[in-house]
């Protein structure tokens, strides 16, 4: 009699809570059609194609005003600049806590379901980077994280337990992981940081069961191989171009396409001539054998450490009237690219920010060089955009229903100064080569948000702010952007015009993608805040 | 919307904020954590070298801020120990740890480094401090400027001085008061705004501040004014804005002061190095 009426109450709980941490299996079409279930938020960037885009519509124009904090969550040792964005499915939130911990909340309060953290050596390398996490991956009943000492780990997405654990690559060698994986239909794809370091950059496929490494694509080549002659004698093994944040696929076309990172050393350019592919890239590569199916490289013989390592955005738009797939990407070189996703020719391209290392594009879209825009000895050259470039690897947001492509940029310039260091084999004491920057004083700086049409990288509006933030984009079908400050504002803008209509003072910027989810018919934003993840909704 | 907010709940975050804001520029009140070690120019020089291995990506080769936040002058404000401590041990916000990297010596070696990219500069002492003193006394400098815990806080305190500014600057500031501001507040990659810059503003409904800014973000900004009163506004409530790096609430000595009395109190000012 007990046990049924126990029964009865759990079967009204669940009718009330249907979908109360029962589920926990997102399997491969969820995550494929996620545009039918905008409730949740199943890949870092909220779907394949990388738009930071949320069809939910109830938070608006009209009653942004209103939008208030609905609950906080702190993670119990302090970290600071949290930089995840959070995997939302079935009534629960997954995000990580830096360095490499996955903390499950239930998505109704934020309280804290489950934790797990590895055990990390006492040094953990990082190298020109700093040892965070933008978060988790789901397949099916388990989540994926990759951790500063560059191991890829399955945990079971119900209680944490863990799965299996696969070393990666040699931290001590200065390979790090700070991106998200990416989840597919049958393989966990992720990369690793460490350019700084002089590693080689790499990105691979796992199976999702076992752990297995299903293939590898080196992200320069060895002699030998197509572009080998881009490198000098050797340099290609220390060569840099890692894949450290997350990545774009089109199922259709089964490509999976991924930014690197800049060459090593990256001030020093004397040992490495040509172009040195496949740095500051994006590559597109064959989901099912990680083959290159082809190549854009931004920055040929980069040496002012622009890499581009933001998600590439995918849309689909008309030119000259012919419906065509695209691939978007604002980078931090300062120019704006549209190509032909299909096979990576260049459509169109266009400064985004003031810049003057180069004096345009030409028809393929390779840079045309400045003269003396190098890194120099001593007081070194004035170039624009800084080291962080127009953006660095924030998020933009693509809007299908503006067509406008919406990007936080840096308008800054520094002075690059060269570095006289060689790479020296072993484990990587510091950043390799030496150089760097001088910073121009802040009042000479600022930063904005700008939307521009997504097929030509023509402005159509900008929000200005004080300085340059390193705050990722959101636009939702509520006509809205939501973006942050680099003195902790967050706020929202009106989509079609750039008007401010909303704005939360934080008490320390936003550091991750701000995401949106529904549950309980409610609409919520979610960002973090420094030390603090927060949800805001209406009352 | 009022344009003054005054002293409501947002305005008391905002002044929480500018105080925790300029509390990290004020100088210290303890004296021990200045170093007190001579370090020797091959010192300076390893460390310059391992802070350019090591530092420099994120914080800029002039430590003036770089992906990381402008760290000159930093062992003088929060003192070498604390410096050496997150040298070490890294801190939450990004700082990786280096004590792996660093032997303790290296990163006294760093700190020497950091202390020659203290904004000082090579003008010489040629006055008498003594009469600087009485010049300091007799012209009003302690209304605004805090000196051993007795003074106005409406400019900058000014007990280590003399450890920060080297006699040029400071000659340069009592004669053209905001012509070479410091820089204060720090953001990622830039190497920070400008301390003490003076703001000129209209609200809406026409009425006029002057002062110079606590602190200001992309909605909003807090003046202080010449009485030291705290004004906090919106932007969007503003119908003129204006920032004027030149000009400051401080007046100008050129005129009020001799030549010989404004070497003796820049004597005395650049005596000025707290309690050693």
């Amino acid at each position: 009699m007990k046990t049924l009426r126990y029964a009865a109450a759990l079967g009204a709980w669940m009718l009330v809570s249907p979908v109360y941490f029962l589920a926990q299996n997102v399997p491969y079409d969820r995550i494929l059609h996620s545009a039918n279930e905008p409730q949740s938020w199943l890949t870092y960037s909220g779907s394949y194609n990388s738009q930071q885009y949320s069809p939910l519509k109830q938070i608006n124009r009209e009653n942004i005003s209103k939008l208030k904090v609905a609950w906080i969550y702190q993670p119990s040792k302090a970290v600071s600049n949290l930089e995840a964005s959070p995997i939302v499915a079935d009534g629960v939130m997954y995000i990580t806590e830096p360095p490499s911990t996955v903390t499950a909340l239930d998505v109704r309060t934020g309280l804290r379901l489950w934790t797990w953290s590895p055990t990390l050596p006492e040094h953990v390398v990082s190298i020109g980077l700093y040892a965070t996490s933008r978060g988790v991956a789901i397949l099916g009943d388990s989540v994926f994280i990759g951790t500063a000492d560059s191991h890829l780990v399955a945990l079971d997405a119900k209680n944490g337990a863990l799965r299996w654990d696969v070393h990666v690559a040699d931290n001590a060698m200065g390979y790090a992981m700070t991106g998200p994986p990416l989840a597919l239909k049958d393989k966990i794809i992720i990369g690793s940081a460490g350019s700084e370091a002089a590693v080689r950059g790499f990105l691979d496929a796992y199976d999702p069961k076992t752990g297995k490494r299903l293939w590898r694509f080196w992200t320069t080549p060895r002699p030998g191989e197509p572009g080998a002659e881009t490198w000098g004698a050797g340099a290609y093994e220390s060569a840099g171009a890692t894949t450290w944040n997350n990545g774009s696929y089109d199922p259709d076309l089964n490509l999976v396409y991924w930014g690197t990172g800049n060459p090593a050393p990256d001030f020093n350019d004397d040992e490495r001539p040509g172009d040195n592919l496949y740095t500051c890239s994006v590559v597109a590569l064959d989901a099912d054998t990680g083959k290159l199916k082809w190549y854009f490289q931004f920055s040929p013989h980069e040496d002012h450490d622009w890499d581009s390592d933001e998600p590439p955005v995918l849309f689909n738009a008309s030119i000259d009237k012919k419906p065509r797939k695209l691939l978007g990407f604002a980078n931090r070189n300062g120019f704006y690219y549209v190509l032909d996703r299909t096979n990576g020719k260049f459509i169109a391209g266009k400064a985004f920010v003031k810049e003057t290392w180069a004096k345009g594009l030409d028809e393929n879209g390779r840079p045309i060089p400045a003269p003396n825009q190098e890194p120099t000895l001593g007081a070194g050259t004035l170039v624009y955009p800084s080291i962080t470039g127009g953006v660095d690897w924030t998020s933009p947001s693509y809007s299908p229903d503006t067509g406008l492509f919406y990007v936080s940029v840096h308008e800054t310039g520094a002075y690059f100064i060269k570095g006289t260091g060689k790479i020296e084999s072993g484990p990587p004491k510091g950043i390799v080569g030496g150089g760097g920057i001088r910073a121009l004083a802040g009042e000479q700086s600022y930063g904005a948000i700008r939307a521009l049409v997504a097929t030509t990288g023509e402005r159509k509006w900008e929000f200005k702010m004080l300085a340059p933030a390193w705050v990722p984009v959101l636009s939702t079908a509520g006509g809205l952007v939501f973006s942050g400050t680099d003195e902790a504002n967050f706020f929202a803008l009106d989509a079609s015009t750039g008007k401010p209509l909303w704005e939360f003072f934080m008490g320390h910027s936003a550091r991750s993608n701000p995401i949106s989810y529904e549950v309980d018919g409610k609409q919520y934003i979610f960002v973090t805040a420094g030390n603090t993840y927060l949800a805001f909704s209406l009352p | 919307m009022t344009a003054l907010r005054g002293f409501g709940v947002g305005a008391f975050v905002f002044l929480a904020f500018a105080l925790a804001a300029s509390k990290a520029w004020a100088l210290p009140a303890a004296a021990q954590d200045l170093p007190t070690a001579n370090p020797l120019p091959a010192d300076v020089e390893q460390g310059k070298q391992s802070f350019e291995q090591r530092c420099s990506t994120c914080h800029g080769l002039d430590g003036g801020g770089a992906m990381g936040p402008n760290i000159q002058g930093i062992p003088m404000r929060i003192g070498a120990p604390q410096v050496a401590s997150t040298i070490k041990n890294g801190m939450s916000g990004g700082m990786p740890a280096f004590g792996g990297q660093l032997t303790d010596a290296q990163i006294q070696q760093v700190i020497a480094y950091l202390l020659t990219l203290t904004r000082k500069d090579s003008g010489a002492v040629t006055g008498d401090a003594a009469k600087g003193k009485e010049v300091y006394d007799a012209s009003g400098c302690a209304s605004c400027h805090i000196l051993d815990g007795q003074g106005g806080d409406s400019g900058p305190e000014l007990t280590k001085v003399g450890a920060l500014r080297g006699p040029g600057y400071l000659k340069t500031t009592l004669l053209y008061p905001g012509s070479d501001l410091p820089q204060a507040r720090v953001f990622l990659e830039t190497g920070g705004l400008l301390d003490y810059l003076y703001i000129h503003l209209v609200t809406n409904e026409g009425k006029t501040y002057d002062g110079t800014r606590v602190v200001e973000d992309s909605f909003h900004i807090v003046i202080r004014d010449a009485k030291g009163n705290f004004h906090s506004f919106q932007k969007s409530d503003l119908r003129e804005f204006k920032k004027e790096p030149g000009k400051s609430v401080m007046p100008s000595f050129k005129d009020k002061l001799s030549g010989a009395q404004i070497d003796d109190l820049v004597a005395y000012l650049a005596s000025l190095k707290g309690a050693q």
